[in-house]
């Protein structure tokens, strides 16, 4: 794994780094690639979006390949959204994969970031618990120790999901734990439950939890949803960049759209030390265009629009955040044009429903 | 001679009621992994996993931090110690601050520095500046009035009293503080891998281990940690005596 | 003949201490709001001060600032009970019998060597993650050093204490209560001090990294939400709190001291 020259090579080059990012102005570029998630034991994958499978394809860099000045180097955050978060803050990426909890969050506290596509829309989340817990809803949690990964968007899902059932944060005992961390957890049932999702279908696999409530084939207003997400300021003196990156992506998309591609999509995203029958499991009853589509339509907007509202509710954010402004369709109806792909996802109105061609 | 068996006793004894417990299945092998495992495991980690690599990233930062938060904290120290507007207008919000424990910093230079090697350095710089800082400012301010009389007969230059006179005599504050700081910036370390970005280290290792419940990669772990730990005290004990060597020069 | 101190302001112009130490932190605070309103640097890095102090009114109305210190501050108390007695039998015993110190030492000393931080994974697997975890934390912070004290005090009590002891014809219990022990208070107390301040970093570390209550944990729901001010509220009670632990300490052995001589 870990040579101890690549670590102090590591170590150098990390220190050298502010350095790296003063010399942009000159040719060679570095595009930092953020995800707010990490594989198994800290592999360095993602799973179950097109993003994901972007990355683990080197789909960004088959488009680059002709700006030979350009590389990316890929960041996998343990600590999730807020830790990418933490990254844009200190001008340290470039892009990212992330939810929209940490994004609304991060757009409360003035980072300045462009919406670029969708990336995982309609996600559930899932409550385990240990295999021999009398635990069966959500209603039981109440005083009981709960895992929550706060600032991700399980946890805005989680928020709503508890005042459904009459219950505020505050009535459980709410531990902040990152996904192994929660795994490790609840298979030693030191804690009573957890909300989250890809890493609790590995352990429903390996029998160790049970999942007692999902918020698929509930109210849709409890999914997750996901963006590729960019630092703005780069995004204005990149623009030829961007679109690449950008193009890239739809091409990702389009490939994790085609249900002939279903079982291929699971095996790349099991890439991250989570069976593809989890995976499996996540997608199952939804097709996979439903879930990949890249499209910045009313529906995801809307979305938007709630989650931004429904985090001040809930008093995650401290002030209101308007998402105008925010999302720029430029790049991705440029590579929907130069790919033939205009017509090919269906765009969703406010209402989730599939609106009549434009 | 008889000493040192009577302080084997308890170590050997300890060893072997493990042997009997793993080997009766007395206790969970999870819980209490066999020793040989955790030998095993060592080989390992040694061999395949790049420990040495980690080992050697954790005290990289280490002295990085250690050198330059001390470095800083000798200058600032000194400073405060000479000056008395200085020490009035600054110790005490320094001294405000510093009560908040070390560990508690961690979330706001993590936000404050983001992700990568600068965050965890400039937190093990903060621990080992502090002590230096108030050993150099105890140091420098106690010294005896007689060597404002030296200097000022000896017409020393501002620089020349400060390096010739008022530091030598603090020497022995100082090496304190120095000693500290090394031992502060080794826990600084290990806790700037727990709490901050995954990069190599020996802290990473152990979290990672607990994280994948291998008791025997976390037990590794804290056996590094006290031989380490040991050497650092070690080392930070010989390097006062070596700052006290030069002051009798 | 120049010194090397600035030269102090002209001789009858003297500031009372508390307003110079104060200066530099008002200083700070108008830089402060200054760099918010202007927008020097961005709002999540750092929050204007007027929303930390509005935070922090906030957390103190709704009793989460109290609720929060009062379990931190009681974990420390039992922890650090629990280490202080550990250690103090252990220290005594180390210090009376030459033999239970050739046993334990080499123990102890490896023992020692270990960061509290490096013990915390290994009892979170034995332990999980619950109060114990916790108080086992802290009182094996407060164990080291008030052992090792406590064996200092009782080696450093000069010898011919005991030569009087002896003189007086002092049983083996009044040598101990009336001789060894009011001998060695110092040190014992001064490990006891220092054992508190290692109680309480513990704390704070051990909250940070597994905690559903307390400061440490509203530091890391703070972090997560990117809410600096929440955060800075947190670190500031945990400041003061650690300030007044050390303080209480102090006035104890400031009395301990003037029981002593009387």
């Amino acid at each position: 794994m870990i040579t101890r020259r690549t670590a102090l090579a590591g170590l150098a080059g990390a220190l050298a780094s502010p350095a790296i990012v003063a010399a942009q102005t000159a040719k060679p570029l570095v595009v930092r690639f953020g995800f707010a998630n990490v594989g198994v034991d800290n592999r360095q994958f993602s799973g179950g979006s097109s993003l994901a499978v972007a990355h683990a394809e080197h789909y960004f860099e088959k488009e680059l390949a002709d700006s030979p000045n350009v590389r990316i180097e890929y960041f996998f955050f343990k600590g999730a959204g807020p830790a990418v978060n933490e990254a844009f803050a200190n001008s340290q990426l470039d892009f990212a994969s992330q939810g929209d909890l940490p994004q609304v969050v991060g757009r409360a506290n003035g980072l300045k970031t462009r919406q670029l596509g969708g990336n995982g829309a309609h996600g559930p989340m899932y409550l385990a618990v240990p295999a021999n817990s009398e635990l069966r809803s959500v209603k039981e949690l109440k005083g009981r120790k709960v895992s929550i990964f706060r600032g991700t968007n399980n946890h805005l899902a989680a928020v709503k999901v508890l005042a459904a059932n009459g219950l505020t944060e505050r009535d459980l005992q709410g531990i902040n734990m990152d996904e192994a961390s929660t795994n490790a957890a609840l298979a030693t049932g030191n804690i009573d439950a957890a909300f989250g999702n890809f890493g609790l279908l590995l352990l429903e696999r390996q029998g160790l939890v049970k999942i007692i409530y999902t918020t698929k084939g509930d109210n849709p207003a409890f999914e997750r949803q996901g963006t590729l997400i960019a630092d703005d300021g780069f995004v204005t003196r990149n623009p030829d960049i961007t679109q690449k990156i950008v193009t890239a992506f739809v091409k990702a998309a389009h490939w994790s759209s085609q249900e002939e591609n279903r079982d291929a999509f699971f095996e790349i995203s099991a890439r991250s030390g989570r069976p593809a029958a989890a995976y499996n499991g996540d997608f199952s009853g939804q097709a996979l265009k439903y879930r990949n589509s890249p499209l910045i339509d009313d529906y995801l907007l809307e979305q938007y629009r709630t989650q931004a509202r429904q985090a001040r509710e809930y008093g995650l954010i401290r002030r209101e955040v308007s998402i105008d402004g925010w999302f720029d369709p430029q790049f991705l109806q440029a590579a929907l044009k130069q790919l033939g792909l205009e017509r090919y996802w269906s765009r969703y109105d406010a209402g989730g429903k599939p609106q009549d061609k434009a | 001679m008889k000493r040192a068996l009577r302080g084997a006793v308890l170590p050997v004894a300890l060893l072997l009621l493990w042997e009997l417990a793993n080997r009766s299945g007395w206790v969970d092998p999870r819980i209490l992994p066999p020793l040989e495992r955790v030998a095993r495991t060592a080989v390992d980690q040694v061999v395949n996993q790049g420990l040495l690599g980690h080992l050697g990233s954790s005290l990289l930062r280490d002295v990085i931090g250690f050198t330059l938060g001390t470095l800083f904290g000798l200058a600032v120290g000194t400073v405060l110690g000479l000056s008395r507007i200085a020490d009035r207008l600054f110790m005490p919000t320094f001294n405000g601050l510093r009560q908040i424990a070390i560990l508690a910093w961690i979330p706001l230079i993590a936000i404050w520095f983001g992700m990568g090697e600068t965050a965890k350095i400039v937190f093990i710089m903060a621990a080992a500046f502090i002590p230096v800082v108030l050993n150099t400012y105890e140091g420098v301010r106690s010294a005896s009035a007689q060597l404002v009389e030296v200097a000022r007969a000896l017409t020393f230059t501002r620089w020349q009293v400060v390096t010739r006179l008022y530091l030598p005599s603090a020497l022995p504050s100082i090496a304190t503080g120095v000693h500290l700081a090394l031992i502060y910036a080794w826990v600084a370390s290990i806790g700037s891998e727990y709490f901050m970005t995954v990069g190599p280290g020996i802290g990473g290792m152990i979290i990672a281990g607990r994280e994948r419940f291998e008791m025997d990669l976390v037990m590794l772990g804290v056996l590094i940690l006290g031989g380490v730990g040991y050497l650092i005290n070690r080392s930070a004990s010989l390097l006062e005596a070596w700052l006290l060597r030069w002051q009798r020069a | 003949m120049r010194t090397a101190s600035l030269p102090l302001p002209a001789a009858g112009v003297s500031f009372p201490p508390a307003a110079v130490a104060l200066l530099f932190p008002a200083f700070l605070l108008v830089l402060w709001s200054l760099a918010a309103r202007l927008g020097w640097l961005p709002p999540q890095i750092l929050p204007a001060p007027e929303e930390v102090g509005s935070a922090l009114l906030e957390l103190a109305r709704n009793g989460d600032l109290a609720r929060d210190t009062g379990i931190s501050l009681l974990r420390v108390v039992e922890g650090f009970a629990a280490g202080c007695v550990l250690g103090l039998l252990l220290g005594v015993a180390m210090g009376l019998s030459p033999t239970v110190e050739d046993y334990v030492r080499p123990l102890f000393t490896a023992f020692a060597q270990v960061p509290t931080l490096g013990w915390i994974p290994l009892l979170m697997l034995l332990v999980g993650i619950g109060e114990g975890l916790k108080i086992l934390v802290i009182a094996k912070a407060a164990f080291v050093p008030v052992t090792l004290n406590t064996l200092a005090g009782i080696r450093a009590v000069p010898a011919h204490y005991s030569e009087v002891g002896t003189v007086f014809r002092f049983s083996r219990w009044q040598m101990l209560s009336r001789v060894i022990f009011p001998a060695a208070v110092p040190p014992i107390f001064t490990g006891l001090r220092y054992g508190l301040t290692h109680s309480w970093n513990a704390l704070v570390a051990v909250e940070l990294l597994a905690s559903a209550e307390g400061l440490g944990y509203l530091l890391v729901w703070g972090r997560q939400m990117f809410w600096l001010d929440t955060m800075m509220a947190a670190m500031a009670m945990i400041g003061i709190v650690g300030f007044l632990l050390d303080r209480v300490m102090a006035m104890l052995e400031a009395r301990l001291q003037r029981w002593r001589v009387a």
